[in-house]
């Protein structure tokens, strides 16, 4: 099963500047914990240390709102997670 | 009613059906409040003024430096150390002297929110910071009226906006702050933001087309990708949540 992440631009340093990443998992959280196993300097971008997202990142599957609970919802092969990062420029 | 000089200068707009005299009367009525007079607030604005809403009001607490000027358009070089409000009211009264811009040169804070906004019919966000959007968010939930919000970061833009008791506002799609830090910025992307913030503006003041609502736009100027996210009210919202009504 494959899904689909996202990687904002500011994070694409740690992805070799890949903006899409295949994962596997069965919920939103294994496929996070698949993307960090790929790219370890991700899980301090996505995560606080108790294994909280921060409150600055949202999670869209599919381009809707997985909030609240979203680390675990199911996703399942095909779907595209976008965790999107509060922007305040003005 | 509006003058011969209104029928000529708004003859291209007047022309489209969805418009016509009767919403070019309606933006003639019309009182925004423009929140930051930046990168976002100099498009908006301008658009705006171009437009013809009657009364804009716009908010800001800075001077003019050199290094806003390759994104803030309403500030020229010969306005550096200047308030940008007054830079920004003297540009738009000239671009339309037939409305009424009023420059507010003052930091907006929890206790004067609510009067500075209270006689607008709508709120627009051009700030730089994500806790006085919050404040002007719980603000226009709390006092009924429409907020459009508009952010950017470097090519990116997003845009949404928010008809409270309606639909989901800005706290139900954040939900922590970001820390302030100097962000890097093209001209063109808040200038677009700002474009499309108007754009919502218009059609609300004029009752057509479809809103921006339950939606957030995302622009990628980078790869020219426009993505929408489907957004849905938070029912427990800090800020529009039922909980936070019935206390």
């Amino acid at each position: 099963m494959s899904v689909k992440v996202h990687i904002h631009r500011t994070f694409r340093h740690i992805t070799n500047n890949l903006a899409i990443v295949e994962v596997k998992g069965e919920t939103v959280g294994e496929c996070l914990k698949d993307l960090i196993r790929q790219f370890p300097g991700l899980k301090i971008k996505l995560f606080k240390r108790n294994d909280k997202l921060h409150n600055h990142i949202e999670i869209y599957i599919n381009n809707e709102s997985a909030f609240p609970y979203e680390l675990s919802k199911q996703v399942k092969d095909g779907d595209e997670i976008t965790p999107i990062l509060m922007i305040s420029g003005g | 009613m509006l003058t011969q000089d209104e029928l000529i200068r708004y003859d291209r707009q007047i022309m489209l059906s969805e418009i016509g005299e009767e919403g070019q009367e309606k933006l003639k009525k019309a009182q925004v409040f423009i929140a930051g007079a930046g990168g976002i607030g100099s498009s908006v604005a301008l658009y705006l003024a171009a437009a013809g809403v009657g009364i804009i009001r716009i908010i800001d607490c800075d001077i003019v430096e050199l290094s806003n000027l390759n994104r803030q358009t309403l500030h020229w070089h010969s306005d550096i150390g200047k308030a940008k409000t007054a830079s920004a009211k003297k540009k738009l009264s000239k671009l339309n002297p037939d409305i009424k811009i009023e420059g507010i040169n003052k930091e907006i804070t929890e206790t004067n929110v609510s009067g500075l906004v209270s006689d607008s019919d709508l709120i627009i966000d051009a700030l730089d910071n994500l806790p006085t959007r919050f404040l002007l968010n719980k603000t226009a939930v709390e006092k009924n009226i429409p907020f459009f919000h508009g952010a950017i970061y470097g090519f990116e833009g997003r845009v949404m906006t928010v008809i409270p008791g309606k639909t989901a506002c800005l706290r139900c799609i954040y939900h922590g702050v970001m820390p302030g830090e100097k962000f890097p910025v093209i001209g063109v992307a808040p200038a677009f933001v700002g474009v499309i913030q108007a754009t919502e503006v218009i059609k609300y003041i004029t009752g057509i087309g479809e809103m921006l609502t339950n939606k957030l736009l995302v622009y990628d100027g980078l790869n020219m990708k426009f993505t929408l996210f489907k957004l849905r009210k938070n029912p427990e919202c800090e800020h529009c949540g039922q909980k936070r009504r019935e206390d």
